[in-house]
């Protein structure tokens, strides 16, 4: 995992020159083994910081696994073409889920590789602490994490998709698709990420013309969430936000089937929007809606790298994950501009970046460029629905790719 | 108003049967063979996971697979007495209080390592449905799962009263130097107390897969609410613990319905604080009836 050669030896240079000068880079290909080959060719050193081990490992892999695919297809397409073809070098390091090792891993791999630039690490927390080392060392780091502290006092940090800010935002948009004017229970674990996420959407409500009629904190982990929802049922609400982690939410999800009540549920993003949430909750998952920055089905080429995703892992290419892909494209043609590894031109070529078409700028919106605080001015979220043990975008309408499934 | 009421008596009656396996499985062994088992709830995971395996790759239905979950923590609990608990007797309190400490913490690592934390859930015909009265519901899952655990504590109550091996354990558990006396084998009396007490644990993680998820940790939320059952109800007494724990499924269901989702807890252990205070030995007073 950790491998990949040190390009500033001298050695490497001389083997570049000597490579122009014999314009033979075919015969090295004929001669060597497959690792020989990378390390004749020019490679632009990418740094994917992912947690593969600990509590986040599962998304982690997957998150290394669509970097990896993604630096595939820039290679096979012929990498970097104003570099004389360089091939992304991916180097990937483990986070383990851990604020510390995040720390020191990312700066272990700026001072020992040379890197053009930085995606990582999924988790805001581990983000956040990535984003602090690249910014010093001046390396530019792409994320999709969703932390709005991202976005501030940064040079380096680019963020290409939906914001937190804008999630909340959005899942109140989206019960104006149950009814016009929706009425909405809220009901959350009465924990920090529980009462923050909530209060998020209870301040927005009254500008997006929406009614909280229950705004309910429970204790997490109870025995039978029969009481709550026959509160909820109590409430006359339409839809039904649930801040909540797996266990409580498989049991709201039963509750609701067995009341016979008709009420719309939205989940949210996270641990909601990923193949793992179908895995344990299986059909149940029917019709239950969420938010997500990036869905597999957003364009053809997005559905294409889906395609390839899943024969190789059995499973959809997650949010998180599709979004990396993107970034790396994003990266490519940044380097293309660039023509240079140096970090700093890289970084001045990512400011620039302007693209609606090809593998980066699918995704929501469609098109990416970043303002003065590293935002992508065109990103916003997608609201999802579960159909089918699938992911389909059904909101805003320009994203809809599916129709809204009614409960 | 009066619906909403209605509902939640229901609802907290429904749970209230499961919360009642557990406790009853508490109280007995305490009451037989004089030990507090905090391994309960993990016995109860047990069966869930007996239960979810079989669903899963058999496709036998977690009611039908009580034939499985109840003989086999049966027989877990015979083993259990025979090669452990029966060590630990008489050595005081602290002793016997590790080690079922250890085990619940020893069961619960080891599903953790074997099963992985995720929740594995498993669907029934009945899972989601229910049966409506007006406008009233009963969860069918929920429904079964009660009436299940209704008839077992009857059975165990008959079992109790009107057989020679129920009422060698009662005399065991009234006086056992007594009971030695005339004859009775403690050993075996407490193995088959013990045994009685898991295949009740079993029986509630059976009865709880069709609508509940399990995982390594699922039984901590049930064993909770039987130890404070078993308090109420007085120690060692099964019909106390019965009725204790449909009380406290009502208060639940009453306190998350009129006071806060997050507080229906709270009306329980209050419940149990204006016992304590005014009634030390629990609602029912007298000892294994």
């Amino acid at each position: 995992m950790k491998s990949g050669r040190n390009p500033t030896s001298p050695r490497r240079h001389r083997r570049r020159d000597f490579l122009k000068v014999a314009g033979g880079a075919f015969a090295v290909g004929a001669f060597a083994a497959l690792p020989y080959r990378a390390r004749a060719a020019d490679q632009v050193n990418i740094g994917a910081l992912y947690p593969v081990t600990g509590s986040m490992a599962q998304i982690g892999q997957g998150c290394v696994n669509a970097a990896k695919l993604a630096a595939q297809m820039v290679n096979d397409a012929g990498g970097i073409k104003s570099l004389g073809g360089a091939k992304l070098n991916l180097i990937v390091s483990d986070v383990q889920s851990d604020p510390t090792v995040t720390r020191t891993e990312t700066d272990r791999l700026i001072n020992g590789y040379q890197l053009a630039a930085i995606h990582g690490c999924f988790a805001s927390a581990l983000t956040l602490i990535a984003s602090e080392v690249a910014e010093r060392a001046k390396v530019p780091l792409l994320t999709g994490s969703s932390s709005d502290q991202l976005n501030q006092n940064r040079h380096y940090t680019f963020t290409p998709f939906a914001r937190a800010s804008q999630f909340a935002q959005a899942q109140l948009q989206m019960s104006k698709l149950i009814s016009d004017k929706p009425k909405v229970a809220v009901v959350f674990e009465n924990t920090a990420f529980g009462t923050s996420t909530s209060n998020g959407l209870k301040e927005k409500a009254p500008g997006e013309g929406v009614e909280i009629v229950l705004f309910e904190p429970y204790s997490a982990g109870f025995a039978d969430a029969g009481p709550l929802i026959n509160k909820v049922k109590a409430s006359g609400a339409d839809m039904l936000f649930s801040v909540s982690y797996l266990n409580d939410l498989i049991l709201i999800v039963r509750a609701i089937k067995q009341t016979g009540l008709k009420i719309a549920l939205n989940g949210g993003s996270g641990g909601f929007v990923i193949p793992d949430f179908y895995k344990s909750v299986g059909p149940l998952t029917e019709g239950l809606l969420g938010v997500a920055h990036w869905n597999h089905d957003c364009n053809a080429d997005a559905q294409k790298v889906n395609e390839v995703y899943k024969k190789t892992y059995g499973e959809f290419l997650f949010e998180y994950a599709g979004g990396l892909v993107a970034q790396t494209f994003m990266i490519a043609d940044a380097l293309e501009r660039a023509a240079s590894t140096d970090p700093q031109k890289v970084r001045d070529a990512i400011a620039a970046l302007d693209v609606s078409s090809g593998y980066a700028a699918m995704g929501p919106g469609g098109k990416v460029k970043f303002g003065p605080d590293g935002k992508n001015i065109y990103a916003h979220p997608v609201g999802v629905q579960w159909q089918s043990g699938d992911l389909a975008s059904v909101f805003p309408k320009d994203d809809a790719r599916a129709s809204l499934m009614k409960s | 108003m009066l619906e909403t009421l209605a509902q939640a008596v229901i609802n907290g009656l429904l749970i209230g049967g499961i919360y009642a396996l557990v406790s009853i499985g508490v109280t007995l062994i305490f009451g037989v063979v004089k030990i507090v088992n905090f391994a309960q709830g993990e016995f109860v995971m047990l069966g869930m996971y007996i239960s979810f395996f079989l669903a899963t790759y058999f496709g036998i239905d977690p009611l039908l697979s009580l034939a499985v979950s109840m003989p086999v923590m049966f027989l877990v609990g015979v083993l259990l007495q025979h090669f452990l608990i029966r060590r630990v007797l008489g050595l005081g309190d602290m002793p016997q209080i590790f080690l079922t400490f250890a085990l619940s913490l020893f069961l619960m690592n080891v599903a953790l390592l074997l099963f992985t934390a995720n929740y594995r859930t498993v669907d029934t015909p009945y899972s989601d449905s229910a049966l409506y009265l007006g406008p009233l519901y009963f969860p069918v899952a929920k429904l079964i799962a009660f009436v299940l655990a209704m008839t077992l504590s009857g059975v165990l109550w008959l079992f109790l009263h009107a057989t020679d091996l129920g009422k060698a354990m009662r005399a065991a558990a009234q006086k056992p130097e007594v009971a030695m006396l005339m004859g009775i084998n403690p050993d075996r009396v407490f193995c088959v107390a013990v045994g009685i007490s898991l295949a009740l644990a079993g029986a509630a993680g059976s009865l709880l897969m069709p609508f509940y998820p399990a995982s390594p940790m699922a039984g901590q939320t049930f064993v909770l609410m039987a130890f404070v059952a078993v308090v109420l109800g007085t120690l060692g007494n099964v019909k106390g613990a019965l009725i204790a724990s449909l009380m406290m499924g009502v208060a639940e269901s009453l306190g998350i319905q009129f006071v806060g989702a997050d507080s229906g807890l709270i009306v329980v252990f209050l419940m149990l604080l204006l016992t304590l205070a005014f009634r030390p030995s629990g609602l029912a007073g007298g000892a294994m009836r």
